[in-house]
């Protein structure tokens, strides 16, 4: 294959900014192979970056799961600000409001910088699945998908357990519940059992008789996990779509500095983005009026850009600035690459 | 102006030079004549030689085209395909399947007014020539390009004509597979419906060859369209340069010859081309005027030796920079995305490539259709449109109002040509074009 892809298009390479060469070489990186070793990176500070003593504090947009007390390197919001919650209501809206908003800052200013590409390159519990998946192909088994009705049935999912991760405290703090329920997300979420398990801590895989709530509760975080490793095997990103995280990151990416954009003119529609799309998310092919096209169950992994045949049709932006786009010639290298291999 | 199809010959159905004097039905020949005093090849040889002697310095690589079309159409020599042939009626056939299980595929659409007359006792007087001409070049015993026999010819259910075309076929004596098209492309109900006949589409060609899809053959298979993808883009990417240094009848010829060619030579002979434009570009060669007016060619497929538009078009002075049509920009821009290299993955996303970009106007909604055009003129930098719309073809006929609402929402010029294979029409269109194109000249240098 000796024809140079160099000769073409002497319009569009002219309107490039940066200098080309290190655009090019961005572009056109074989994007799969980069980013399984940066969440390789991510996955090893977040599960054991806790042992070198490294502390980034307690408000991680991701799942830094706060059981895995020695391998952590910070804590996943979500367990602080369960615990925050149920404060007695009393305190809730004296002093600890303060702490809550805090917090919640903190969590903010953390989750901007990434948006929901935390999802997508940081998140362990992310990263886990995606092994799963790789496992599954080595296997050489299919993939499932959902019908179109179940999947805009079950994407709800995820906003109904944030709500109850911040319905149950409040009602603990009020008085209304047990305290057995503990932070109630955290006892069903499969990175309590998963993430402190890799980092060779199993305190977390044994179901408390202590009371009937922590029987309950610790039963139900089995089941979860049981289905999220089956559930992963048999669909890409099986848990993401069920993530309250998910939700909660995606309420607050308005502001955020990293971001997915489409140009909807320079799209053909032909569907490779939706193809690869971990999530099925269907507008990233077929909706070009929206330039902001991170929908709620995106995990911004860019698997889409770096499959779009169409110069410039998606990108991902830091602060208004493109960082990696789609380009013809990425494209064909990286498919090239998959039909050789 | 004496056209290049205007060889003063009667147009209305006449009696084919193999059987003179019997009646216009009765084709078989009694004397053979030696294939290149044919009808078919007489007029296949007349249009090739309009292609390379009516323009100047043609890249030295577009001879391997040249050539080959001199071979295929007017000496009648077989391309020998590997393992069994499969015809195809449309781009929409995954052309991947049939390669991985060890067939050889060639497009069937013709472009020949000879075939187009024979295969009008098919169909209402008032139908597509590209239909009439394909059935007209399947019920000869000689036909052009010269196929040889047919293991199994698929048909997409895409246009009514097309549809009613399979059973007529099938009465010829060819086995024909009926792929199951949908009419809508936009619902997920329809890509999972399509998928599904896509798999059964290789089921049958299994039947043909008695070959299983692989990993390894699929993966082979898409690796050599890959190729070819490639060659084109690149292609595509030279006729942007503005001046243009490559004209659009070569382009189409280009394209055309993907039908039938072997796919490895077709791929090399792209490749030399595009290092010859690579030099040209460099050099500022020029293959057409500075000013010369750049068009965007849509609608109905100019398939040789039908290349009439796209020719009137560029002797008259204007460029064909770039074209939406299944006979060329479609056929091969799309390109594949795989996630999972499984054969599985691998067959969902060739049928996605086939149904989700698509821009034929079988389906209920044409924006994407729309868009394409605007990008295209965009990226292209044209100046104008020509839609052919072929006589009988409703779809088509039936988008040129909303294109051209579009268009002259964004104030690009359109010009609609309805017509056909015959040459009759062709001093009448010529002096259409010309206006048009003075008009787009006019329109520049008011704006400068
Ligand atoms: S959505 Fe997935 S990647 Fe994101 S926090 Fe939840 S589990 Fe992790
Ligand atoms: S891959 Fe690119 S061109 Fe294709 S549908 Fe997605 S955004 Fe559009
Ligand atoms: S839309 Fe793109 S970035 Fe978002 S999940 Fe799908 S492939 Fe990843």
């Amino acid at each position: 294959m000796k024809s140079s892809l160099d000769g073409m298009a002497p319009n569009w390479r002219q309107r490039l900014t940066l200098p080309r060469g290190m655009r090019d070489a961005i572009n056109g990186v074989d994007f799969n192979r980069f980013r399984f070793w940066l969440q390789i990176f991510f996955f090893v500070l977040l599960v054991y970056g806790g042992f070198t003593g490294l502390n980034l504090g307690n408000n991680l947009p991701t799942f830094s799961c706060g059981y895995n007390q020695n391998g952590r390197p910070g804590v996943c919001y979500l367990l602080p600000l369960q615990h925050q919650l149920a404060m007695p209501t009393k305190a809730l809206l004296g002093y600890a409001s303060l702490t809550i908003l805090s917090g919640l800052f903190i969590f903010f200013l953390w989750f901007i910088v990434l948006n929901k590409g935390w999802c997508g390159f940081v998140c362990p519990l992310g990263t886990v699945q995606d092994w799963i998946t790789d496992l599954r192909v080595k296997m050489g088994a299919r993939f499932t998908r959902y019908s179109q009705a179940s999947f805009e049935t079950l994407s709800w999912i995820k906003y109904v357990l944030l709500a109850l991760m911040i319905v149950i405290p409040l009602g603990i703090g009020a008085g209304y519940f047990s305290h057995d329920l503990g932070a109630p997300y955290c006892m069903i979420c499969p990175a309590r059992l998963i993430i402190p398990t890799l980092a060779l801590n199993f305190d977390q895989l044994v179901l408390d008789f202590s009371s009937p709530g922590k029987i309950v509760m610790t039963t139900l975080g089995a089941i979860t996990t049981g289905l999220f490793l089956a559930g992963s095997f048999v669909k890409k990103r099986f848990w993401c779509f069920f993530c309250p995280m998910s939700a909660f990151h995606y309420l607050l990416s308005k502001p955020a500095f990293f971001r997915l954009i489409k140009d909807g003119d320079k799209c053909t529609r032909c569907g490779d983005c939706y193809t690869v799309c971990d999530l099925q998310i269907k507008e990233i092919a077929d909706d070009v009026k929206n330039p902001q096209i991170m929908m709620d169950d995106c995990i911004v992994c860019l698997k889409c850009v770096a499959a779009c045949p169409e110069q410039g049709a998606l990108k991902a932006t830091f602060a208004g600035r493109t960082v990696f786009e789609s380009t013809e010639e990425g494209f064909i290298k990286r498919m090239e690459k998959g039909t050789r291999a | 102006m004496n056209g290049p199809f205007n060889s003063g010959k009667p147009v209305v159905p006449e009696p084919s030079p193999q059987s003179a004097g019997a009646s216009p039905r009765a084709r078989k020949p009694k004397e053979p004549l030696p294939f290149g005093k044919t009808k078919q090849a007489r007029e296949a040889e007349k249009v090739l030689n309009h292609i390379v002697d009516d323009f100047d310095d043609n890249p030295k690589a577009m001879d391997y085209f040249y050539d080959l079309f001199r071979r295929v159409y007017c000496r009648g020599e077989t391309i020998a395909p590997d393992g069994p042939l499969i015809g195809t009626t449309c781009i929409q056939a995954p052309e991947e399947l049939i390669y991985a299980m060890g067939a050889t595929p060639v497009r069937l659409c013709n472009g020949s007014y000879h075939y187009d007359q024979i295969g009008a006792e098919f169909m209402p007087s008032k139908s597509c020539s590209l239909v009439k001409a394909t059935l007209g070049m399947l019920t000869s015993d000689d036909p052009v390009p010269r196929v040889g026999k047919l293991d199994l010819v698929v048909n997409p259910t895409t246009c009514d004509q097309k549809k009613k075309a399979s059973a007529m076929m099938q009465d010829m004596g060819h086995a024909v597979f009926d792929l199951e098209l949908p009419n809508v492309k936009e619902s997920e109900a329809s890509r999972v419906y399509w998928q599904r006949s896509v798999r059964s589409f290789a089921e049958e060609i299994r039947k043909v060859t008695g070959k299983k899809l692989t990993r390894k053959n699929l993966k082979a298979a898409l690796a050599r369209t890959q190729r070819a993808e490639k060659a084109f883009r690149v292609l595509d990417g030279f006729r942007k340069a503005s001046p243009s240094i490559f004209l659009g009848k070569d382009a189409f010829l280009v394209v055309n010859a993907y039908f039938f060619d072997n796919l490895d030579n077709w791929c090399e002979a792209v490749e030399r081309l595009n290092d010859e434009l690579k030099i040209r570009y460099d050099n500022a060669v020029r293959a057409a005027q500075k000013k010369a007016p750049r068009i965007v060619f849509t609608g109905s497929p100019p398939i040789f030796p039908n290349l009439k538009l796209p020719l009137l078009i560029e002797r008259a002075g204007g460029v064909v920079v770039s074209d939406e049509t299944c006979s060329a920009n479609r056929m091969l821009y799309d390109m594949t995305a795989v996630d999972e290299w499984l054969v599985n993955d691998m067959v969902d996303s060739l049928a996605d490539k086939y149904l989700k970009p698509c821009t034929c106007p079988i389906f209920t909604k044409n924006d994407d259709r729309r868009r394409r055009l605007l990008e295209l003129v965009k990226k292209f930098e044209a100046d104008g449109i020509v839609y052919q719309a072929f006589a009988g073809c409703q779809v088509y006929e039936m988008e040129q109002r909303s294109v051209a609402k579009t268009l002259d929402e964004n104030g690009i010029p359109m010009l609609y040509v309805e017509t056909d294979y015959s040459p009759d029409d062709e001093g009448q269109l010529s002096t259409r074009i010309e206006a048009f194109l003075e008009s787009i000249k006019t329109r520049k240098r008011m704006r400068q």
